[in-house]
C-alpha cells in the first residue's frame, strides 16, 4: 500500500540525480521502518493517539485542567514534538546504520541526513491526515490559514536537520550523549508548549522562546489549524533565526569533524 | 603526471592510536578531564607511493594485517589518511567484498536502486538496466526477497553484476573475484573482465589467491607491515611475496 501512494511522488521531482538518491533512500528508510510489521503504518498513527488518550485522561479529569478541544490541541503539540525527537533520534544512529553505503560507496554523507528527516516527515503527513480528521470530527471548518502550514514544516525541518546533524558529529566522539540526550528531550518536552500556550511560558519564562523553536512552531500551528487565524509573524520570525542558527552550527561542525566517523564508530 | 592516472597516491601515512577508544564518553571528561590515555600508535600504512593509470588491472597483496583494507578505506574516503598525505581519484569508486554494501533487511530491488543511485545513475536509467542486472546475476526468482534471506554468493553475484551495469569506473575488489558463483557464473564474469573491463574500467584487486593476480594484473603493489616493498609486474613481484614466508619457516 505504501508503495503505491510513494511510487507517483517520484515522478514530481525533477530528473535530477541527487533529489532522486535522497527521495530514494528516504523511501527506503520509511519502508524499512513500518513495512516488516504486519500493522505497518498503523503504529505511526498509534503512537500519538495512545499518547494523547493517556494525557488526555491525566490533565482533564484528575488535574481538572483541561480546556476546549484539548485532545486537539495535545496531538497538534505532540505531531511537532514527535517529529522532533523522531529525526533526532534518527541522526544519533545514522552514521551506524548507514555504515554498509559509506564503506563501500562514495556519497555526500549530508544526504543521509536529509534523506532520514525526510522520512520522518513522510510519517508526519500521515499523521497530519489523522489530525486533520480530529479537527474535522470536532466540527472545526478547515480556513484558508492553512496555507500557511508549509511554512512551518520548511522551518520543522531546518531545525530537526540541524540538531541531527550536531548530535551526530557528537555521538561520533563521545558515545554516552544518547543518556544526556534523553534527559534533554525531557526538557525539551515540558518546554514547548505541549500541554500550555506559548502565552503561558513567555509570562513566565521570555528567554525560553528564543531557545527552544519548538514553543513558537506549536503555537502557530494550533492557530492556523485550530483557531482559523494567521500565524503569529513574531514567532516564526524568531524560530526560523534560531533554527537557522542550529542548522548553521551543525553543517560547520559537521563538516569539520565527521570525517573520522567510519574509523571512530 | 600523466592525464591518464585515475588513481594518484603519494606519501600516504595511517596511523591509529589504538588507546583512544576508551576515553570516549561523557562520563570520562566530567571524572577525569585532564587525563589522557596513554597513546598507543600504530603505524598501518608508511609512505605509499603509487599510480594508476586508466584501464589498468592493479593488484594489492601482502600477508594477513599488512594494511591491505586500510590502503582499500584510504581510497575509499571511508577513513582519513594522515596529515601530509596525498590520494587523488578520479571517477565512481564502488567497493566490492562479499556481504558489503547492502541492507539486509531491504529487497534486492531496493538495493539496486540505492547503490545505482548512489553511483550516479537516474532512476530512469536504472529502470533501464534493471533486468540485465537481475539477468546477469540470476536472480530472477528473487528479486523482491530480502537481501538476508540471500546466501553469500548469491549477494556477490548481485553486487558484481551491479558493479558491472552501473559503469563504476574504479573497482576496489576486496578478496572478492574468484569465489564468486559457481561454474557458469564464473565463466560469465570471466568474459566480462576479458572484453567490457579492458574499456576503460580501472580495478583495484586485493586478494591472496595470486593465480588470479598473475593471471589478470599488469601492476601489482607488494605490502609487508605497513610498508611498500615495490611495485612491479606479477611476474617480480610475486616470487618477492613468497620470499616473504620463507625466513621464519620453523615458526609453523
Amino acid at each position: 500500500m505504501i508503495n503505491k501512494i510513494l511510487k507517483p511522488l517520484a515522478h514530481l521531482l525533477p530528473e535530477n540525480n541527487r533529489f532522486e538518491r535522497i527521495w530514494k533512500l528516504a523511501q527506503v528508510d520509511f519502508k524499512k521502518r513500518y513495512y516488516n510489521d504486519k500493522l505497518g503504518l498503523l503504529w505511526a498513527l498509534l503512537n500519538p493517539l495512545f499518547k494523547i488518550a493517556i494525557y488526555y485522561v491525566v490533565f482533564t479529569y484528575i488535574m481538572e485542567r483541561g480546556r476546549e478541544n484539548f485532545a486537539i490541541f495535545l496531538f497538534a503539540g505532540l505531531l511537532v514534538f514527535i517529529t522532533f525527537t523522531e529525526s533526532a533520534s534518527k541522526g544519533l544512529a545514522i552514521i551506524k546504520s548507514k555504515k554498509y553505503l559509506l564503506e563501500n560507496i562514495q556519497l555526500n554523507k549530508i544526504d543521509l541526513f536529509i534523506s532520514s528527516i525526510l522520512s520522518v516527515f513522510l510519517g508526519f503527513f500521515f499523521n497530519l491526515a489523522a489530525y486533520t480528521c480530529f479537527i474535522l470530527a470536532a466540527g472545526i471548518p478547515l480556513g484558508f490559514n492553512y496555507f500557511y502550514l508549509p511554512i512551518l514544516l520548511i522551518n520543522i525541518f531546518v531545525l530537526c536537520l540541524g540538531v541531527s546533524l550536531i548530535l551526530a558529529t557528537i555521538q561520533i566522539y563521545l558515545k554516552d550523549i544518547t543518556h544526556l540526550w534523553a534527559v534533554t528531550v525531557l526538557a525539551v518536552f515540558w518546554s514547548s508548549g505541549i500541554f500550555f500556550t506559548a502565552q503561558d511560558i513567555i509570562d513566565k519564562l521570555p528567554q525560553a522562546l528564543y531557545i527552544n523553536p519548538l514553543i513558537g512552531i506549536i503555537d502557530n500551528m494550533r492557530q492556523i489549524t485550530m483557531y482559523n487565524e494567521g500565524p503569529n509573524l513574531f514567532y516564526i520570525f524568531v524560530n526560523f533565526g534560531t533554527s537557522l542558527v542550529i542548522l548553521a552550527i551543525g553543517i560547520v561542525v559537521f563538516k569539520k569533524f565527521s570525517h573520522k566517523a567510519i574509523e571512530l564508530i | 603526471m600523466k592525464s591518464q592516472d585515475v588513481v594518484i597516491v603519494k606519501g600516504l601515512t595511517k596511523t591509529y592510536n589504538l588507546a583512544r577508544k576508551e576515553s570516549r564518553t561523557i562520563k570520562d571528561l566530567v571524572l577525569r578531564p585532564f587525563k589522557r590515555n596513554e597513546d598507543n600508535y600504530f603505524k598501518a600504512l608508511t609512505d605509499i607511493n603509487f599510480s594508476i593509470n586508466k584501464g589498468e588491472f592493479f593488484g594489492i597483496i601482502g600477508r594477513n594485517g599488512s594494511g591491505k583494507s586500510t590502503l582499500l578505506n584510504c581510497l575509499m574516503g571511508s577513513i582519513p589518511p594522515d596529515k601530509g598525505s596525498f590520494i587523488k581519484t578520479k571517477g565512481k569508486m564502488i567497493r566490492l567484498a562479499l556481504g558489503m554494501g547492502f541492507d539486509p533487511n531491504l529487497s534486492a530491488r531496493d538495493n539496486i536502486y540505492v547503490n545505482g543511485s548512489i553511483l550516479g545513475l537516474t532512476f530512469k536509467r536504472i529502470g533501464l538496466i534493471f533486468d540485465d542486472i537481475i539477468g546477469f546475476a540470476e536472480l530472477e526468482k528473487f528479486v523482491d526477497t530480502p537481501i538476508k534471506q540471500f546466501s553469500s554468493g548469491m549477494m556477490a553475484k548481485l553486487k558484481f553484476s551491479i558493479a558491472i551495469y552501473a559503469e563504476a569506473d574504479i573497482f576496489l575488489m576486496d578478496e572478492f573475484f574468484g569465489g564468486v558463483g559457481d561454474i557458469s557464473f564464473r565463466r560469465k564474469s570471466n568474459k566480462v573482465f576479458n572484453e567490457t573491463f579492458l574499456d576503460g574500467r580501472t580495478i583495484i584487486h586485493v586478494s591472496h589467491q595470486l593465480e588470479t593476480i598473475r593471471k589478470h594484473c599488469n601492476k601489482v603493489l607488494l605490502l609487508n607491515h605497513g610498508q611498500q616493498i615495490c611495485v612491479d609486474t606479477p611476474e617480480v613481484v610475486i616470487p618477492m611475496y613468497n620470499q616473504l614466508f620463507k625466513p621464519k619457516p620453523k615458526k609453523r
